[in-house]
């Protein structure tokens, strides 16, 4: 058989390229006179360090877009069977993540893999997930939508759904120039709302602004948290942004082998994201499994329950942590100095009416 | 081409060069950052990203609007570019919707194919290759330069159309600098030292079969 065929053609047109690509330029924005968003500013709390990369670069924040966002977020059209928005596992009351729950619900009755994280400061977060697969916040919310065992939705069918619905237009059109709905507005506007929720209203961060004072126990857990904790959890966001290894055991059912799923690389194994420890109150259980269930319990885990044989455990843990029982109580009392009452209850960031 | 056989994604069964039967249901990969070259010059596209899928013949040719000169070779990345894995929710070509992005893992997924070949182990005797990639060790990513026949050049003139036809042959995609056999890897869906190595092995596939100059 000497059948041949060609399998891709590539036709040049001579021309001037700069002229013809000019006008085909396919931006988020298409600019018409009409087309007049409120820009909003991104405003980092005082003191705080710049973000490692400007999220909104390419992504201007506007009012509108953010509304946009935040509906999207609370739309249970973005999941297979309308039960699972965004916002069914990242709870408000709970810092956007599920309450009470070691991992959330999902489709047809099924468990997410992992512990649902809060959702606040994104800005300065490169990388999402427990594993960090995810490298950017835009992308972040094609790995929910179609999870099987989250939202088990695909993008097409989204798409066809908000398609339909008026509101889209409008807001659509409103946030990006014209009605236009394909995936790319969608990431961009739920990645607005997403990266637009701060928390740095706690009272620690009122101590901090001179605006209120700890108490004894506050004040001796914060000095012992600067000494045990401080260098992972870093201030003021409460996490490095890293990925450890602090030492628990591998789940025998879960397996779940941390960032070496997603790079491959042996000395990844077991390493996850240092969370942030702001909210902690309401972010419970605790872990990338959600293993752990209070907030002694944590403690507990790193005076005593670090399995220090791991090879890939941190080197800062090698010798567990000496933490009393009295420095223990005062820990717990200072990291409830982290919720943030004002951001908790923020109704901009709550289900749009 | 699989060797001398037309790419057919309707049943038809192809022999690798093992002698392991397969057929193809689905066959896309990227061609991004096309440009075409001559002694002194590189003539790059704008917004380089195309998508070719084999199951979508709309797709198996494509417009490149070039500046006027004489060429002498054609050069491409199969692939998506380091910069466009890491920028976040893109268009076109590059939707994320078109099923060639990782959600758990950002990146592209650079070539595709997807068959049964009844020597997988796999369930329905499948065979899954999601070839992706793009950083440090792991990267995927090919530049590929292909010269014009000897003799051959390209004239882009402003108004004329000109035409350069590009086949590949599949059957390098399983033997070449490396060996795979369905029997050994009927899958491959992870960045990794074995889609290294059918990226190695496909990055030699295309040739160029004609320059027209209208």
């Amino acid at each position: 058989m000497k059948t041949k065929i060609l399998i891709l053609t590539i036709f040049i047109l001579g021309g001037v390229t700069l002229v013809f690509d000019a006008c085909k330029k396919s931006d988020v924005n298409s600019p018409s006179s009409e087309y007049r968003p409120t820009y909003l500013s991104f405003k980092i709390p005082t003191g705080w360090p710049a973000p490692p990369t400007d999220i909104f670069k390419n992504n201007p924040l506007t009012e509108e877009g953010f509304q946009l966002g935040r509906k999207l977020f609370y739309d249970g059209r973005l999941s297979k069977d309308g039960n699972f928005p965004c916002a069914s596992c990242h709870q408000q009351f709970a810092a956007f993540a599920t309450y009470d729950h070691q991992f959330s619900h999902g489709f047809n009755n099924s468990f997410t893999f992992r512990n649902a994280p809060p959702l606040f400061n994104l800005a300065w977060m490169k990388e999402m997930h427990w594993d960090g697969g995810i490298n950017h916040i835009e992308v972040q919310p094609l790995a929910p939508i179609t999870d099987i065992k989250e939202m088990a939705e695909n993008i097409e069918n989204v798409l066809k759904k908000l398609s339909v619905d008026t509101a889209y237009h409008r807001m659509f059109t409103t946030a990006f120039g014209d009605t236009m709905i394909n995936s790319q507005r969608m990431l961009k506007a739920l990645s607005q709302f997403m990266g637009s929720i701060l928390s740095f209203n706690s009272k620690y961060d009122q101590v901090k602004r001179g605006e209120a004072s700890f108490t004894l126990s506050q004040q001796n857990g914060y000095a012992t948290f600067k000494a045990k904790c401080n260098s992972c959890h870093t201030e003021p966001l409460f996490t490095d942004n890293s990925f450890r290894n602090n030492g628990l055991p591998l789940d025998p059912v879960l397996k779940d082998i941390g960032r070496m799923r997603v790079t491959g690389r042996p000395s990844d194994s077991l390493l996850f994201k240092v969370p942030s420890l702001r909210n902690i109150q309401y972010t419970g259980p605790f872990m990338h499994d959600g293993r752990i269930f209070s907030l002694p319990q944590i403690v507990s885990h790193y005076q005593t329950g670090i399995d220090i044989t791991q090879p890939t455990l941190d080197p800062l843990l090698k010798n567990r942590l000496t933490i009393t029982n009295q420095e223990k109580v005062d820990l717990v009392e200072f990291l409830q100095t982290l919720t943030d009452d004002v951001f908790l209850q923020d109704t901009r960031f709550s289900q749009p009416k | 081409m699989v060797g001398t056989q037309p790419i057919l994604l309707d049943g038809t069964t192809f022999s690798n060069p093992f002698g392991e039967k397969y057929s193809i249901t689905h066959l896309k990969y990227y061609i991004s950052n096309i440009c075409l070259i001559n002694n002194t010059n590189k003539s790059f596209e704008k917004e380089s990203y195309h998508l070719i899928d084999q199951n979508l013949p709309t797709s198996l040719s494509f417009n490149f609007t070039s500046e006027e000169n004489t060429f002498t070779a054609l050069q491409f990345v199969i692939g998506v570019d380091s910069l466009r894995n890491v920028s976040g929710a893109q268009s076109g070509a590059l939707d994320p919707l078109n099923d060639m992005f990782w959600t758990w893992n950002s990146g592209y997924i650079m070539a595709k194919m997807e068959g049964v070949s009844p020597q997988s182990n796999q369930v329905g005797s499948k065979i899954v290759y999601h070839i992706g990639g793009f950083s440090g060790a792991n990267s995927v990513l090919k530049t590929i330069q292909l010269s014009f026949p000897a003799g051959k050049k390209l004239l882009v003139e402003q108004g004329k159309i000109n035409e350069i036809n590009l086949e590949a042959d599949l059957n390098l995609w399983w033997q070449n600098a490396n060996t795979i056999k369905i029997t050994e890897h009927p899958v491959c869906t992870t960045p990794g030292v074995m889609a290294k190595k059918i990226a190695e092995n496909y990055s030699s596939m295309f040739s160029i079969k004609e320059i027209v100059n209208n």
